[in-house]
């Protein structure tokens, strides 16, 4: 267990070191740079050259890939242009916030999907299931940028029983929330679907009926559990997902979490802001990752972490 | 003595991507207490169809039931919801494959506490856990203590069978239907499994419909069989008088599929 773990962390280290490095040289070879963003429009070739010594940029992109490793290894990131100040600690001021809106749209979509998806497979094939499945589905198809700026046209303006923008108080929360648990519900709905109705009609489950088990305790204590493991997959990957920052969502409702930091980031070509909030959403995502896989075992006696296994 | 299964003129339609199929196409027989009746026949006969039909275990939106089939007094035909009073109650199911039949996410220990409180309610844990380790000694279950914390992936098929055995026991059932109980395990394993409910059938005066393919399985444990035959009954009576002198042709071709160990001479 404990080397299994030694071995994923190792791994994740790998992998986020990998993800940093792609962006390091992505956004190098993006046109665009950050002195000229720095400099404004009436600056001259020599200002240019000046800022460019300053904050490093001069060199070959090796020699600042090298520069930025050697840094990296002493745990410094560098620091924002636009903030002065250290990239990682702006990223992590803002951590909280996305993190707050990740669980709430998670638990929001968990809430809603969960009892759907078994309501679903209880009527698989009908006209009522069609029905949900229509609802749904428009509810995925609608762009998050339209849906957000409908619910704040109902929700903040027509009827003004909820906050526009920010997060000072909880009901803040509610609408972006919902705009992504929106785009999340019908994926998540249909695998709950997929899974009862495959649970419900299998042999083990006949059996217990046979022996007399009740019905509600067939759905909820017998298919639901044994359906466990792919939904709260599918949950924590959208949980991981959401951790790189919802960047629609955070822009329109003015949030102030690590989506609406990067795209400051990304205008402002502030470059070690964004290699910070890439390093630490991208580690944050596998840890969450990783803690689902540590979970398996508990949902699944079947199942024995870093070990090959017979279904 | 009334029957503890009375079954009159039962037609099972099932509906299939083919049509409508007439899986079993009226059937008449009655199982006393204490018996053993076997329904014997081959794949696609419609005997595991019976037997599913009879504890209303086919989805109902694809099978159609018509006929009678009394169950301790209730019409389980007409009064489809009648059967879930009777489930685990009046009648149990040993099923055909037992390394499919129990929920992978559950100990033995929780699958049979659950059973025993839910057929005497009141009982506390420990006493339910007491009660399931009991259950698990009847059938035999060597260190019952220690199964009762075992997932079913862990256990062997034949250790499998013996706990579903024991979940069908629970309620002390009047009847045990058990559809192949044995076509899934090792010819060792069988033999163990045949005896225990022989044993249990001894004991309690428990009636047994059994399902099977298997002549052997049938001659050792039935009282009476029915020969079944796309749907239909082509020969009934008595075991030995069906085995040693059969009147249908289909009988008498499902006498001479056995496998026979024939001593030939060897020159010398």
């Amino acid at each position: 267990m404990i080397t299994y773990v030694l071995k994923r962390l190792g791994q994740s280290a790998f992998v986020v070191l990998l993800t940093v490095s792609t962006v390091f040289v992505l956004i190098r070879m993006a046109p665009g740079d950050p002195a000229t963003a720095l400099a404004g429009p009436n600056a001259t070739a020599a200002d240019l050259a000046k800022i460019r010594t300053q904050l490093g940029l001069d060199g070959s992109i090796l020699s600042q890939y090298l520069t930025f490793l050697e840094r990296l290894f002493t745990g410094d990131l560098g620091t924002s242009y636009s903030f002065r100040a250290p990239a990682f600690d702006v990223v992590i001021d803002r951590l909280p916030y996305t993190i707050t809106l990740a669980l709430a749209a998670v638990a929001l979509t968990a809430v809603i999907a969960l009892p759907l998806g078994i309501w679903m497979s209880r009527r698989a094939d009908t006209g009522r299931e069609m029905g949900a499945n229509i609802v749904t589905i428009a509810a995925q198809s609608m762009p998050e940028f339209w849906s957000g700026i409908m619910l704040l046209t109902v929700f903040s303006v027509l009827l003004p029983v909820l906050p526009s923008s920010g997060f000072t108080t909880w009901p803040g929360l509610v609408l972006p929330a919902t705009t992504i648990a929106l785009l999340q519900v019908a994926l998540i709905s249909r695998l709950v679907r997929r899974e009862m109705v495959s649970n419900l009609t299998s042999p083990y489950l006949t059996v217990a009926r046979a022996h007399g088990i009740p019905e509600r305790r067939l759905v909820w204590g017998y298919a639901l559990t044994n359906s466990a493991i792919p939904v709260l997959t599918a949950l924590g990957t959208r949980f991981a997902a959401m951790l790189n920052g919802v960047v629609v969502v955070e822009v329109v409702f003015n949030w102030p979490g690590v989506g609406s930091l990067v795209v400051r980031a990304l205008e402002t070509r502030d470059y070690p802001l964004i290699q910070a909030t890439v390093l630490v959403t991208a580690a944050l995502a596998i840890l969450v990752q990783l803690l689902i896989d540590l979970m398996y075992p508990l949902l699944d006696p079947r199942i024995r972490l870093g070990k090959a296994t017979a279904r | 003595m009334s029957s503890v299964l009375e079954v009159e003129d039962l037609q099972i339609e099932l509906i299939t991507e083919h049509g409508v199929v007439r899986a079993v196409d009226g059937i008449s027989l009655h199982v006393d207490p204490g018996e053993t009746v076997t329904l014997i026949g081959e794949s696609g006969s419609g005997k595991s169809t019976t037997a599913m039909g009879l504890l209303r275990l086919l989805p109902p939106d694809l099978a159609v039931l018509s006929g009678r089939a009394v169950l301790a007094g209730h019409d389980v035909i007409a009064d489809p919801a009648a059967i879930s009073g009777l489930r685990g109650r009046v009648v149990g199911l040993i099923p055909q494959d037992p390394m499919t039949a129990l929920s992978p996410v559950h100990t033995v220990g929780r699958r049979l506490t659950e059973l025993v409180r839910l057929r005497l309610g009141g009982t506390s844990r420990h006493q339910a856990r007491l009660m399931a380790r009991e259950l698990l000694e009847r059938v035999h279950v060597p260190d019952p203590e220690r199964v009762l914390d075992h997932y079913p992936h862990q256990l062997s098929g034949g250790l499998q069978q013996r706990v579903l055995i024991a979940c069908a026991l629970v309620g002390e059932p009047e009847l045990l239907v058990a559809d192949e109980p044995t076509s899934a395990l090792d010819v060792t394993v069988q033999a163990g499994v045949l005896d225990l409910l022989m044993e249990l059938q001894e004991r309690t005066g428990v009636a047994i419909l059994m399902i099977t393919h298997d002549l052997g399985v049938a001659r050792l444990v039935s009282d009476r069989v029915h020969v079944m035959r796309a749907g239909r009954f082509v020969e009934s009576g008595d075991v030995e008088r069906v085995v040693t002198a059969p009147t249908h042709p289909y009988s008498k071709q499902l006498l001479a599929a056995v496998p026979r160990l024939v001593h030939k001479e060897t020159p010398a």
